[in-house]
């Protein structure tokens, strides 16, 4: 069938990698601006978050959606990942590469297992925690832990470090590229990141650092 | 005129089936004013005297537009200079007492035959698959009877600078041959000549790509990096792009 030719063709599983980014990169802003809150205060944080699960459906179809892409995205990346190695290991007694900041295209594999290492860590200390404690309340709890806080601010290092790549990366792959738009794709490939890195990375430090004891 | 001592480390390799490695020979008074294939020459005449086997590399025009020549010096295809391919590389790119890794293209579709040799015929069925055009275009047209923009003239020339030597693939941390099918995809969809068969063409060529055991392209930009025509990833965004409308669109 043409979709499965498609989606087993060498540039459909690029597209694939690329939607499915896309979609994420989309949630995070989401997620972003929920957890911008915290920055107000602790109550405007919970109603916030009650708000939000005063919605049950919306809240259980956006987690199953987001849960199938996460599975496509890392299903996928990694049936590429294992593709790849076939064609390229031990081919050359040296090995140089020509392009500079290569760190962050040369480790996607490696950066994108680090956050779904965080993923584990953050939907069993978030989303499955005991609902008779406010959220405010864990939040401040958990990440006033420092090395909990030092994990989270390392994954959100590795996603900003994955992000670098795989946005420009992403749109690369959607065929979009102009002489128009080069510098305006390139420095939304250093923004993005930057902001996440400074949302999310922001609230761990927030706690791990005191600045929010009095949240 | 100065000249140089080298330590040269080439892949020998007796066939494609036997298992190759890395012989080291030493070769003295090298002319810095020489190419890289004439100091393999030099080194070949030498080894021919001592009655062992010369090292067998791909050659032809040796002015850096027929796409024969090429190998991976030091880790980078086309050794270190800029877009020029490897006939183009002088010894005055090296210095006294350098030792100089040589190896073939490689890739999972460029099986090697002999030594630095390796068959590129995958090339030629990504092209036998749809880089062409087979309308019936009659006789002789009236020049400018087709309008087309000189901007776009020129990226299809751009693209068409392709030379079809490798290098692209041999770079590719994955083996992908991206750049190589991109720029002979775009030399046509950019035309309007090409405009009737570009969705076949797209799908055909990405096929038969994929079917040669080339890789999957991750965006590592290495195969724009050592092109010795300096063809832009560009052509690969525009790839992406025929092959998608080519799916979606197609008429068959």
């Amino acid at each position: 069938m043409w979709l499965v030719r498609f989606l087993m063709s060498s540039i459909g599983k690029k597209l694939v990698m690329a939607t499915t980014g896309l979609l994420l990169v989309l949630f995070l802003f989401t997620h972003a601006a929920g957890n911008a809150t915290i920055f107000m205060s602790s109550d405007v944080f919970q109603s916030y978050a009650d708000e939000l699960h005063s919605h049950p459906l919306i809240v259980i179809i956006f987690s199953l959606s987001i849960l199938l892409i996460v599975f496509a995205h890392i299903g996928v990346g990694l049936f590429l990942f294992y593709e790849n190695r076939q064609v390229a290991k031990s081919r050359y007694a040296v090995s140089t590469r020509v392009v500079k900041n290569s760190f962050a295209s040369e480790t996607m594999p490696y950066t994108g297992l680090v956050i779904l290492a965080f993923l584990f860590v953050h939907i069993f200390g978030f989303t499955f925690s005991s609902e008779d404690v406010n959220i405010s309340v864990t939040v401040k709890e958990l990440l006033s832990n420092f090395f909990y806080a030092l994990f989270y601010i390392v994954a959100f290092l590795a996603l900003a470090i994955h992000l670098s790549h795989g946005f420009w990366s992403m749109l690369q792959t959607f065929g979009i590229s102009h002489p128009r738009y080069d510098i305006l794709l390139a420095r939304l490939t250093i923004a993005v990141p930057v902001f996440f890195f400074v949302i999310f990375g922001g609230v761990a430090f927030y706690f791990m650092t005191g600045l929010g004891s009095s949240f | 005129m100065s000249s140089i001592n080298l330590t040269l480390k080439i892949w020998r390799q007796p066939n494609s089936d036997a298992l190759g490695n890395l012989e080291t020979y030493s070769l003295d008074g090298i002319h810095t004013d020489m190419s890289f294939l004439e100091m393999l020459d030099v080194l070949n005449e030498k080894l021919t005297k001592e009655s062992k086997n010369p090292v067998v590399f791909d050659h032809d025009c040796r002015e850096g537009i027929c796409g024969m020549c090429g190998a991976v010096i030091d880790g980078v295809a086309h050794g270190p200079e800029k877009e020029i391919t490897l006939c183009q590389l002088h010894m005055r790119n090296f210095s006294d007492g350098d030792t100089i890794v040589i190896e073939p293209f490689r890739s999972r579709a460029f099986p090697v035959k002999k030594d630095l040799l390796v068959d590129r015929s995958a090339f030629d069925r990504i092209i036998q698959a749809g880089g062409y055009v087979s309308v019936n275009t009659g006789g002789t047209p009236d020049g400018n009877t087709i309008p087309i923009s000189q901007v776009k003239a020129e990226y299809a020339m751009d693209a068409a600078a392709c030379i079809g030597c490798g290098a692209c693939v041999a770079s590719c941390p994955n083996g992908a041959a991206m750049l190589f099918t991109s720029a002979k995809v775009s030399q046509l969809a950019l035309l309007p000549q090409g405009h009737a068969e570009r969705k076949q063409r797209a799908t055909a060529m990405v096929t038969t790509m994929d079917e040669e055991g080339f890789g999957n392209c991750t965006n590592a930009k290495e195969c724009e990096a050592v092109c010795p025509k300096g063809i832009s990833i560009r052509n690969i965004a525009r790839l992406n792009r025929e092959y998608l409308s080519a799916v979606l669109l197609k008429d068959d």
